[in-house]
């Protein structure tokens, strides 16, 4: 029993969980009709493109005619346009599973290729880089702060923080973007509008890399100013809340030093509901990514994302939700190891 | 009671309570004047109607910021008449005056010029009036603007006679060639200069009617006071003109400035508080209900439904909201009730598991047993018992979700997903990001949308704060 | 005298005012003896616990007296002397409450053995040794040590804590209601327990209780609080057999007797409020013997017969 049996069932409910997801994102589709208008819509263009190929070769309008009929039957076939859309869930699901994930319509990699694989391979590490710098920098502050600020409960730098707190968790990410622009970018004209480096980019690597911390500087100042604040006030109620535990008490008197009362007593004991805390508000920063991607217009997932839903792109859009509920499981699953690493009570 | 009145006092001892539930009641008090007000297919009716914004200035900024600077910009202007200034005859004719006038002061021109002529009344089949337009400089000079005829009505058409009572008759005299022609000649016989109808037409007629020459073809704003005049030329006395408008596009309008529809703002911007109020209360509350409810059952009746309902939170838990909700938006269209029902399916898990193990340490309290020992039905238990405990955490819960559904509905708004039959924050805001608001400097179109979703997020999240000694005591104030 | 304190003071502060836990409390503890202090909830027991072992709230508003380790005076130490001198070392603490006084990502044996790492600087595998000793000794499987604090009953965990609190072998160890939230059965196991330990150890403890039954199996000497103060103060047989101070007598008398058909005597009133006590005696408003100078003078402990007693009744 223990660590490997917990992990084991967490893993499997995950693994349910992504199937469901899947499953559902899959039924909708079809359910609603929107997987018959994809196919539909995909097959004509392969239609349209051999009518034209056709058209040099037969001269006949009769005979192409019927020529064209017959490979619109076969393709109909092909595409499994001549079942019903349930039918097709278990090879759509297939496909997904194994990341073969399609076309995208109107969007392109820098190199032009049209492959959702391809284009997601190209975007991911734009949104890591951003989301991962941000995270860091939230979690470092939340840390130093929170605990500090959580056992200096009642006076008034705790109450500032609790201000401050408020004020950024009401604060929308995405605004708080704008207004960056419009101030620094219109106004002062200190940081770029927005874009992940100058066009044209600079030749030499270390220009380029100065290029790119002056692009993600707004962005992530942003996420910084707008996320922080929940994650200070997160880490300084858990803190707070096991700071008054009987047994941080009985450490003291056991005549414990200071500083190893706080580490072992009060963050050790507070690291899981902090991490349970990470977990749930993991759905969160995905969004605020997702939202300042867009407003600073960062070649990531999140505006590929946005791009897809205006240019109403089905496939794209269905690859990317897969995708998306992918990364969330896996990180989810990743904390949920931690976790039960961390606290010895939650083992079976 | 009592446990009402201590809860009562303890929320009301900090100032951030205080100041939470004043901004409560501001944004109640606004919400209520906006419903009284507005009509509630505002959204449809107006927002979303172009036309009504025809002669709203595009792009204007707030009035007050006139306040602040030392060269004022034009405010919009809307001039009307409705009653002759005079009446002469001539030939057998009616000539009949409408005139209003207008002091300019501004140092810029108008951004453009409209006419407006409604409830044309005429006797006459055979003579339909004439009407012309014209306008006095404070220079004493005049241009004539525009000559309007007056088509002979069809023949089962009985007099009298009555155009443009419906919709008026509208004349954009900005980039009319006939004005332009006209202009040529103004210019020519007053000040003896001679430019071509592209030129006319390059520099703007309005600069020309609302300017003196300056340098080689630039004109600078004449200042002072103009007299536009209509003149109505008709065959019987009785013939008349409801109203004429001129509509003088200004630089500033309203409380909040326009976008770049000419929509006002304040209008748009009043429309969203009942909106975010809705939103933000019906889904915290849905929420809540639902989220406790399975919680409390879940807890205290255990065994089977228990589990189930746990595997089902937990498996909602681990989907991440926003691309699916983006999927859904996307396929059924954004709809206000959709909205809210995502946000409630998807958040109802975190708040079950969190009362679900409050109730399993409710439920070995002894006096539950007592309540089970004398026969109370399991619902009662739950109902009388179970659910006071729970209460003041489930409360403030509620409390602290409303913000996080009123940010939700505006990010979507902002991302094109919200619901088209009614202007909120986010959609104003995503109107005008889209449009590039952000990045030619208009602050009047993004800074109040955003402090507004501000505004009313910090208004729960303080009485949330306030509730927080109430939910756990040991954070009680003893200062 | 092993132990001795006098006028011992603790107030915090509260939003209604100065709460006055400790109001002049003046005890002494012998060599291998145990003193009980009893008295209804709220009245200063735990607080003079306490304030004893230096355990002070953050919103502590006073805090004065003396206390006597042998002929040390503990009151003058600063916080890092008063650390590595005396706690746990010379005086170690039971807490109420067994089931929230362990670290719960902790291993039991490990927290036990915490206080030989820290203040004796043995090695872990030194100190685990020692406390599967202490284990041992308390009635526990030594292969607990390995288990997590929610791994163990109610009882093994007030068993563990009792051996936490002997790691050091102090000389006096203060218990707080130690069983009060165990069942009868449990309780009397853990009464056995410490007094075996008294028996084995010659320790020296002070025993918290509101339950005076409890006290008189292991206390030798009674001390009875009321309202942050210690009305009276003597040995065991003394204050159980001849109780002076009125409100002793009346705690006495409700106690429900097994062979007895009286019925047990209640206290009327309630316990008064802390932050704003009767003028005078603080018994005053419910003693049946109250006098003119009750309500004006609050009385001096005085000797009366080998006890100390707090009231007017005595000269």
């Amino acid at each position: 029993m223990g660590l490997g049996k917990t992990l084991a069932l967490k893993g499997l409910t995950l693994i349910i969980v992504l199937i469901s997801v899947l499953l559902f994102t899959v039924l909708i589709i079809g359910a609603s009709g929107l997987s018959d208008r994809i196919l539909n819509s995909i097959m004509n263009e392969e239609l349209r493109g051999i009518r034209q190929k056709l058209t040099t070769q037969i001269r006949d309008p009769e005979e192409l005619n019927k020529a064209i009929e017959r490979i619109r039957q076969d393709l109909v076939k092909a595409y499994g346009l001549d079942k019903p859309w349930y039918a097709r869930i278990p090879n759509m699901i297939l496909r997904i599973v194994t990341l073969d994930l399609g076309s995208a319509r109107e969007v392109q990699t820098f190199t032009g290729s049209n492959k959702i694989s391809d284009i997601i391979i190209e975007r991911i590490p734009n949104t890591i880089l951003l989301m991962t710098s941000a995270l860091i920098i939230n979690f470092i502050l939340g840390l130093l702060i929170g605990p500090r600020v959580a056992l200096k409960h009642g006076t008034r730098i705790d109450r500032a923080t609790s201000l401050y707190s408020a004020i950024s968790y009401a604060l929308p990410t995405w605004w708080l973007g704008m207004l960056m622009i419009l101030f620094f970018s219109f106004q002062l004209r200190i940081f770029p509008f927005g874009g992940m480096y100058s066009a044209p980019p600079h030749e030499d690597p270390f220009m380029r890399f100065l290029d790119l911390l002056w692009h993600v500087m707004l962005p992530l100042i942003t996420l910084v100013l707008a996320l922080s604040g929940s994650w200070i006030y997160i880490t300084r109620s858990i803190v707070l809340s096991v700071a008054q535990e009987d047994f941080v008490n009985v450490a003291r008197v056991k005549g414990l030093p200071e500083d190893l009362v706080r580490r072992r007593y009060i963050v050790r004991v507070a690291a899981p509901p902090i991490l349970t805390n990470i977990v749930l508000g993991l759905a969160g920063s995905i969004a605020g990514a997702i939202l300042t991607e867009i407003v600073f217009d960062w070649p990531g997932m999140g505006t590929l994302y946005y791009k897809a839903v205006m240019s109403v792109d089905e496939s794209l859009i269905l690859a990317l939700t897969y995708i998306f509920t992918l990364i969330y499981v896996l990180a989810r699953f990743i904390l949920e190891i931690l976790y039960v690493v961390l606290d010895p009570r939650v083992r079976l | 009671m009592s446990f009402i009145r201590e809860s009562f006092s303890e929320f009301w001892a900090s100032n951030i309570s205080k100041i939470g539930i004043l901004f409560l009641t501001v944004l109640v008090i606004v919400s209520i004047y906006t419903v009284v007000t507005l009509p509630l297919d505002f959204g449809v009716r107006y927002w979303y109607n172009p036309l009504y914004w025809v002669d709203y200035p595009k792009t204007a900024q707030p009035e007050w910021i006139n306040i602040f600077l030392s060269e004022k910009l034009m405010s919009h202007a809307e001039l009307s008449v409705s009653k002759a200034s005079g009446i002469k005859t001539y030939n057998n004719r009616f000539i009949k005056y409408y005139n209003v006038s207008y002091n300019h002061e501004y140092n810029q021109f108008p951004k453009f010029i409209t006419l407006r002529i409604s409830n044309l009344l005429f006797h006459n089949r055979d003579s339909p009036p004439i009407v012309r337009f014209y306008v006095t400089r404070p220079d004493g000079k005049t241009v004539e603007l525009y000559t309007l005829a007056i088509e002979t009505p069809s023949n089962n058409v009985i007099p009298p006679f009555k155009y443009f009572s419906i919709e008026p008759k509208r004349i954009l005299l900005s980039g009319d060639m006939y004005l332009a022609r006209s202009l040529i000649g103004f210019l020519y016989r007053e000040f003896n200069i001679s430019l071509g109808i592209s030129s006319i037409l390059e520099i703007g007629n309005e600069r020309i009617i609302f300017g003196y020459i300056s340098g080689k073809n630039t004109f600078a704003p004449l200042t002072g006071r103009y007299v536009f005049s209509t003149v109505l030329v008709c065959s019987d006395v009785n013939d008349n003109i409801g109203m004429v408008n001129v509509v003088l596009g200004g630089y500033v309008y309203g409380l909040m400035g326009t976008d770049v529809l000419g929509r006002d703002l304040s209008q748009g911007l009043l429309f969203g508080f009942p909106v975010a109020l809705i939103i933000g209360i019906g889904t915290s509350l849905l929420t809540t209900v639902i989220g406790a409810g399975l919680g409390i059952i879940s807890g205290y009746i255990g065994g089977r439904i228990d589990d189930f309902i746990q595997r089902f939170a937990d498996t909602i838990n681990n989907i991440p909201l926003l691309p699916l909700l983006i999927l859904l938006s996307f396929i059924f269209g954004g709809k206000l009730w959709l909205i809210i029902l995502v946000l409630v399916f998807f958040n109802w898990p975190s708040l079950t598991i969190i009362v679900r193990s409050m109730v399993l340490s409710a439920k070995t309290s002894q006096f539950i047993e007592a309540a089970v020992a004398i026969g109370a039905s399991r619902l009662r238990v739950m109902v009388k018992h179970i659910f006071p405990q729970v209460a003041p955490f489930v409360f403030a819960q509620m409390i602290f979700f409303t913000p996080y559904a009123i940010l939700a509905e505006a990010a979507l708004s902002f991302l094109g997903l919200g619901d088209v039959t009614m202007p909120t924050w986010g959609q104003i805001l995503e109107y005008g990001f889209k449009n590039g608001a952000v990045f030619l400097g208009y602050w009047w179109w993004i800074l109040p949308p955003g402090l507004f979703i501000v505004y009313s997020a910090i208004t729960f999240v303080f009485i949330a704060l306030g509730m927080e000694p109430v939910v756990n005591p040991r954070l009680r104030r003893w200062k | 005298m092993l132990l001795e304190v006098s006028g011992l003071r603790l107030y915090f502060k509260t939003l209604r005012g100065d709460v006055k836990a400790v109001d002049g409390v003046s005890l002494s503890l012998d060599k291998g003896k145990t003193l009980g202090i009893v008295g209804e909830s709220g009245c200063g027991k735990s607080s003079t616990a306490n304030a004893i072992v230096r355990n002070l709230p953050r919103n502590v508003s006073r805090y004065e007296g003396k206390i006597y380790l042998e002929d040390m005076d503990l009151t003058i130490l600063n916080e890092a002397e008063f650390r590595s001198k005396i706690r746990w070392r010379r005086i170690s603490m039971v807490f109420q409450g067994a089931m929230n006084s362990l670290n719960p990502v902790l291993k039991v044996g490990f927290q036990v053995a915490e206080p030989l790492i820290i203040h004796k600087g043995l090695r872990k595998e030194e100190a685990l040794k020692i406390v599967e000793e202490l284990f041992r000794l308390v009635g526990l499987p030594p292969d607990i040590v390995n288990r997590y604090p929610h791994e163990l009953s109610g009882g093994m965990k007030q068993r563990a804590i009792i051996a936490m609190a002997l790691t050091l072998n102090p000389d006096i160890l203060i218990l707080d209601e130690p069983t009060s939230a165990l069942d009868v059965s449990i309780q009397a196991q853990i009464m056995n327990l410490l007094k075996s330990l008294k028996r084995k150890l010659g320790i020296s403890m002070i025993f918290i209780t509101h339950d005076i039954a409890l006290a008189s199996d292991i206390c030798d000497d009674f001390g009875v609080m009321y309202a942050g103060e210690l009305v009276e103060l003597g040995s065991a047989e003394k204050v159980l057999l001849s109780p002076k101070h009125p409100y002793t007598q009346k705690l006495l008398s409700s106690i429900p007797r097994l062979h007895s058909d009286k019925t047990p005597e209640f206290i009327p009133g309630a316990p008064p409020d802390l932050v704003a006590p009767p003028s005078g005696c603080r018994f005053h408003p419910r003693c049946p013997y109250v006098m003119d100078k009750c309500y004006r003078e609050n009385p001096q402990s005085i000797l009366v017969n080998g006890s100390f007693v707090k009231c007017w009744l005595y000269k």
